[in-house]
């Protein structure tokens, strides 16, 4: 009998082993929020020279460069997520030649994916705001998508 | 697939040991019993020792109504906390399966073994609650990835089918000890809103691509002899 207990236990430990889950990278993680940037006066998309992203309070640059178009993360945990846009931002001297603070006002939203994924978040853009200062080049922004579910189409026009 | 196939050799091995220790008790004469066992799941209590985020304990019991025939009902309640790398929860409940079990074996006169198939139809009650969740962004500008506020899903319920394969052994008067393997098919479920039931008391860890589970059981029975035949 002691042969069959023996057995009994081993077994149980055979069984109990588990394959991990593992997250795939392929799975959409969560979205950016999509900006593109557009002439005020014909409405046709505009690049914006050397410009740099960085967030309030964060002494990282998120970004820097000459584009038209632009993603950029929003805060999780927190309903609002505020960005500093340098436009014409020279990196050797560090000389920001006009920079504009942009308040992004939203409501999260947490939806579960999966064990292995957890949750990611979804946006529901509220507000828009440009600080007024005495040079803003930021002349108007629209929210074209107020849902931030994924980053197949642009949520924020801003114009210049 | 490999552990159950593992496992399924070992089962026989078991029951070949079981058969040759028996031989030699084939000449005496006594009639057979009839009559309901109770005991519990041992293998509960040995996850117990081996999880440290699991409680269970889950009473048996089967009626011999024919010769071949077992009606089995078992009964138990678990606690299982899952953490990994971005949930944290705790499930708890407790659960109904009932069924019958068929005993394939033949046994030498005299002898109470069985080798059986058998088919449960389970009941869960349970609740969850949400310790702590990671946000899967793979972006870590702002680092605002935990969030840790609970949530409590409660009120849940399941149900579900097992297929059920293994064998019992008498090793002393009255005294019963079982291995079972189950498959498990999950038929209903009250979905959480914004979660998943990644975990059912009774049913075991539900995967989220299919409804099937495994399950194992092992048990200590005791005998109440009603009547001989």
């Amino acid at each position: 009998m002691k042969k069959n207990i023996i057995f009994l236990i081993l077994s149980y430990f055979i069984i109990s082993c588990e394959p991990d889950d593992i997250c795939l990278v392929s799975l959409p993680d969560t979205p950016k929020l999509i900006i593109g940037f557009f002439d005020e006066s014909n409405g046709l998309k505009k690049e914006v020279t050397n410009l740099k992203i960085q967030g309030l309070d964060n002494d990282e640059f998120y970004f820097f460069e000459t584009t038209d178009s632009i993603s950029i993360p929003l805060k999780n945990i927190e309903k609002i997520t505020s960005y500093f846009f340098t436009k014409d931002f020279d990196k050797n001297s560090g000389i920001s030649s006009n920079d504009d603070h942009i308040l992004f006002n939203y409501q999260y939203n947490h939806m579960f994916v999966s064990r292995a994924c957890g949750y990611v978040s979804n946006y529901d853009l509220n507000q828009i705001v440009i600080e007024s200062d005495s040079q803003n080049w930021i002349t108007k922004t629209e929210i074209t998508n107020l849902a931030v579910k994924d980053e197949k189409a642009v949520h924020v026009k801003i114009f210049h | 697939m490999l552990k159950y196939f593992i496992s399924t050799l070992l089962l026989i091995n078991c029951l070949k040991a079981i058969s040759q220790e028996n031989k030699s008790i084939d000449t005496i004469p006594v009639k057979t019993k009839y009559g309901l066992k109770i005991g519990i799941d041992i293998s509960k209590q040995i996850r117990m020792l081996t999880e440290p985020d699991y409680k269970g304990l889950v009473l048996m019991g089967d009626y011999r109504v024919l010769d071949k025939l077992f009606l089995v009902a078992e009964f138990g309640n678990e606690e299982k906390r899952v953490t990994n790398e971005v949930l944290d929860f705790k499930t708890d409940g407790s659960f109904l399966k009932m069924g019958i079990n068929y005993n394939v074996y033949n046994n030498p006169k005299g002898l109470n073994n069985e080798i059986y198939v058998g088919f449960r139809y389970g009941l869960g009650d349970f609740n969850h609650k949400l310790n702590s969740y990671t946000i899967y962004d793979l972006d870590q500008y702002w680092n605002q990835n935990s969030v840790n506020e609970s949530s409590d899903f409660t009120g849940l319920s399941a149900s579900w089918i097992e297929f059920v394969f293994g064998f019992k052994a008498e090793i002393i008067n009255n005294i019963f000890v079982g291995l079972d393997l189950r498959l498990n098919r999950l038929m209903t479920q009250d979905e959480p809103t914004n979660f998943s039931n990644l975990y059912i008391p009774g049913f075991n860890k539900v995967l989220e691509e299919n409804n099937f589970g495994v399950g194992v059981s092992y048990s200590i029975l005791y005998q109440i002899p009603i009547f001989k035949k």
